[in-house]
């Protein structure tokens, strides 16, 4: 079997002042991505376990349980291919490689719950979403999923959107840091 | 903004989800007649007071269920347990 072709981001950073001020926002979508979709009490959701709305970094790979029925796992391709290789798919369990078709932006900086609190009506709280936690939710209107993974305790947010929504997300998300320098 | 009692993802902005109106159970189409058909797709009873209707968490979970709503005032109750897509007490 061929292998995949390269991935390529579409979304267009250069000149966006992405990078500029105290918040930085990155384009991570060259991460491999992938979905296992998992009923209760199959192997798979057992083995895989987390909490609804939990996210934690196991080895080389992040694991979000994005959904009561679906985990997330992100890393290099081969560190998702070594985590996901020995999972048992019996029952009503699948995975599928979403790096293709999910993008994947990153946000972060001390006033970065502040700019996402602009563009989505989650609570940003430290209470309410702490490092290691993951929800679903609308970014500018697009359905996302936003997972909060801390950089040496500097809040920092992964933000996954269909890929045909990544510029116009990306351009909302660097209008809406703009404000905070 | 209405706050709705997701059962996973907890109270969420009603814009975070897709309202599905009041619950009807669809008639077999195979033996329904025109009336019963016209009924179930377009006639509502339209209480005034405690509704049972359903929701889509089309933001978070994905996940359909069922609560009761005052038409009145908005107010919301009886959200199901996580797990449980029924919810209400009609």
């Amino acid at each position: 079997m061929a292998d995949p072709p390269a991935f390529e981001s579409p979304v267009v950073t250069i000149g966006r002042a992405a990078g500029a001020g105290s918040i930085t926002l990155t384009d991570e979508s060259a991460t491999t991505k992938a979905s296992v979709r998992a009923a209760d009490g199959t192997p798979a959701a057992s083995a895989l376990g987390l909490t609804f709305g939990c996210a934690e970094a196991r080895g080389d790979v992040l694991v979000a349980r994005t959904r009561p029925d679906e985990w997330m796992v992100f890393g290099t391709s081969q560190a998702v291919a070594a985590h996901l290789g020995g999972l048992d798919l019996s029952g009503y369990a699948s995975t599928v490689d979403i790096t293709h078709s999910r993008l994947m932006f990153r946000i972060t900086g001390l006033a970065a719950a502040k700019a996402m609190a602009k563009v989505c009506s989650i609570d940003f709280s430290d209470p309410m979403m702490p490092s290691g936690a993951c929800v679903g939710a609308s970014v500018a209107k697009v359905g996302c999923d936003i997972i909060r993974h801390d950089i040496d305790d500097v809040p920092s947010y992964r933000i996954l959107c269909d890929r045909s929504f990544g510029q116009y997300l990306f351009d909302a998300l660097v209008d809406a840091k703009a404000e905070f320098g | 903004m209405l706050l709705v009692p997701c059962p996973n993802c907890g109270p969420r902005n009603a814009s975070d989800m897709s309202y599905g109106g009041e619950p009807h159970s669809r008639p077999d189409p195979n033996t329904a007649s025109p009336e019963q058909w016209r009924t179930y797709l377009y006639l509502r009873d339209n209480e005034s007071g405690w509704i049972t209707e359903k929701w889509y968490c089309s933001s978070g979970c994905r996940k359909h269920f069922k609560l009761e709503r005052h038409t009145l005032t908005g107010e919301l109750r009886n959200p199901p347990l996580p797990g449980n897509k029924t919810g209400g007490h009609k």
